[in-house]
């Protein structure tokens, strides 16, 4: 049983991404705004495994998150995709210090192309409609977003990566031993 | 002579890893044709704990007295004005569910709410939604266990509302803030910041008289329309109960 948790932990923590998802607990957020969870498994997932994996798991994540949210003006997937497949392509750095930063950097632009293609699926949807009305409450959804994902990913995305690694190395070990 | 063949472990549907990413995808696609309702369960149960206390219904009470007194005032007017026109029927507790919020998303791209209550206990799509203050939104989804509602502040609700005062009906469309629009589709329309608005007579999705809002501020544009912002009544970020209205309009 504790094999197979540490085997899978990556994707037992992805299960419960909808769940944190729709908990939307406030005293983590600010203007009522929320940091966006999925990029915070997405980023260490990817880095791990490579564009690939990033994009089948940032559909997957898109599909999932779609489902909970039941406003349909627009999509998730893909700007999970987008960021799955750059998250891939990002390597490791060695200095501890500087990697923290940079996950916040990563996730705060991850999440400023996500909010970016929410804004323009919700103009395109209205198109023929009062645009404006729209605009200066998509802004702050970003700004704050963006604010809020890139404070807590150095937190919460090298936590992950340190976990999904071990995971990843104890796994190795065990079917090695089993070769 | 060398025969040359692919080893058949090679080929893409001999790998056990493609048929798990497969059938991973035919489940997502499930969840995503039913609207996520296995996962709103899920978390009905896991979140049954943390559920709002019981002395919220005082409060409930108490705010929905004062609703009571208004909606009262807008009937009798309106019994009067539309005997003839609407048959007005008696409202009783039967047709209200008490519901308990159990998930809010109400700042930011997505304007929901998520009850307590579901198909399970007789919620249907399109029923109307109140919390202490008036109109809260319509369920847009039920599951098993759970209902989804689209808060009026969403992009995606536009429902018809009655200005008394005036005696005018406009529309209220969400724009992603807390504060939705009224559209007035008339260039001399006497609307004054404080008016109240409630739902339409007229409207197809609501039953009359449900208080939504006062007017908080208008917007004079050149256009051959009026547009004002509306100040709710009812707070969706902080209502821990509500109540749902079975309707048939």
């Amino acid at each position: 049983m504790n094999k197979f948790f540490t085997n899978k932990l990556s994707i037992i923590c992805f299960i419960f991404i909808p769940i944190i998802f729709l908990w939307h607990p406030n005293w983590l957020g600010m203007l009522g705004i929320q940091p966006y969870w999925p990029l915070f498994w997405l980023l260490p997932w990817s880095m791990i495994n490579g564009s690939i994996n990033g994009l089948i798991f940032g559909l997957f994540l898109g599909l999932i998150l779609d489902s909970v949210s039941i406003d349909s003006s627009f999509t998730q997937i893909p700007g999970l995709i987008l960021c799955g497949i750059w998250f891939g392509r990002i390597k490791i750095h060695s200095d501890i210090l500087i990697g923290h930063f940079r996950y916040g950097l990563v996730c705060s632009l991850g999440c400023f192309l996500c909010g970016f293609l929410h804004f323009v699926q919700i103009l395109v949807q209205n198109f023929l409609g009062s645009t404006f009305l729209l605009l200066i409450p998509s802004i702050k959804n970003i700004i704050a977003e963006v604010f809020l994902t890139g404070l807590l990913a150095p937190l919460v995305c090298s936590q992950l990566l340190r976990l999904f690694k071990s995971c990843r190395g104890k796994s190795r070990i065990i079917n090695y031993a089993k070769k | 002579m060398l025969d040359i063949r692919r080893i058949s472990t090679s080929r893409w549907w001999h790998k056990k890893k493609t048929w798990t990413l497969f059938s991973i995808f035919l489940f997502l696609i499930f969840v995503r044709i039913s609207k996520g309702s296995i996962y709103k369960d899920f978390y009905y149960f896991i979140s049954k704990p943390f559920w709002p206390g019981q002395f919220q219904k005082e409060i409930i009470l108490k705010s929905s007295d004062q609703e009571s007194l208004i909606k009262l005032n807008l009937l009798k007017k309106d019994n009067a004005r539309l005997r003839e026109i609407l048959n007005l029927q008696e409202s009783s507790n039967s047709e209200y569910i008490s519901a308990a919020v159990i998930s809010r998303k109400t700042g930011s791209w997505w304007r929901q709410i998520i009850l307590n209550k579901g198909s399970n206990d007789g919620v249907q799509v399109g029923s109307v939604v109140m919390g202490p203050g008036g109109l809260l939104g319509r369920v847009k989804s039920t599951s098993f266990f759970t209902s989804s509602v689209i808060l009026l502040t969403s992009p995606e609700s536009k429902v018809g509302v009655w200005l008394d005062r005036i005696q005018l009906n406009g529309l209220l469309i969400g724009t992603g803030d807390d504060n939705p629009d009224l559209i007035l589709y008339s260039k001399d329309a006497d609307i004054k910041v404080g008016d109240f608005v409630s739902s339409s007579p007229a409207s197809t999705l609501l039953p009359s008289n449900i208080p939504i809002g006062i007017v908080q501020s208008i917007n004079e544009s050149l256009k051959a329309e009026k547009t004002a912002k509306i100040l709710l009544l009812a707070k969706p970020h902080v209502i821990d109960w509500v109540q749902i209205l079975k309707v048939k309009i």
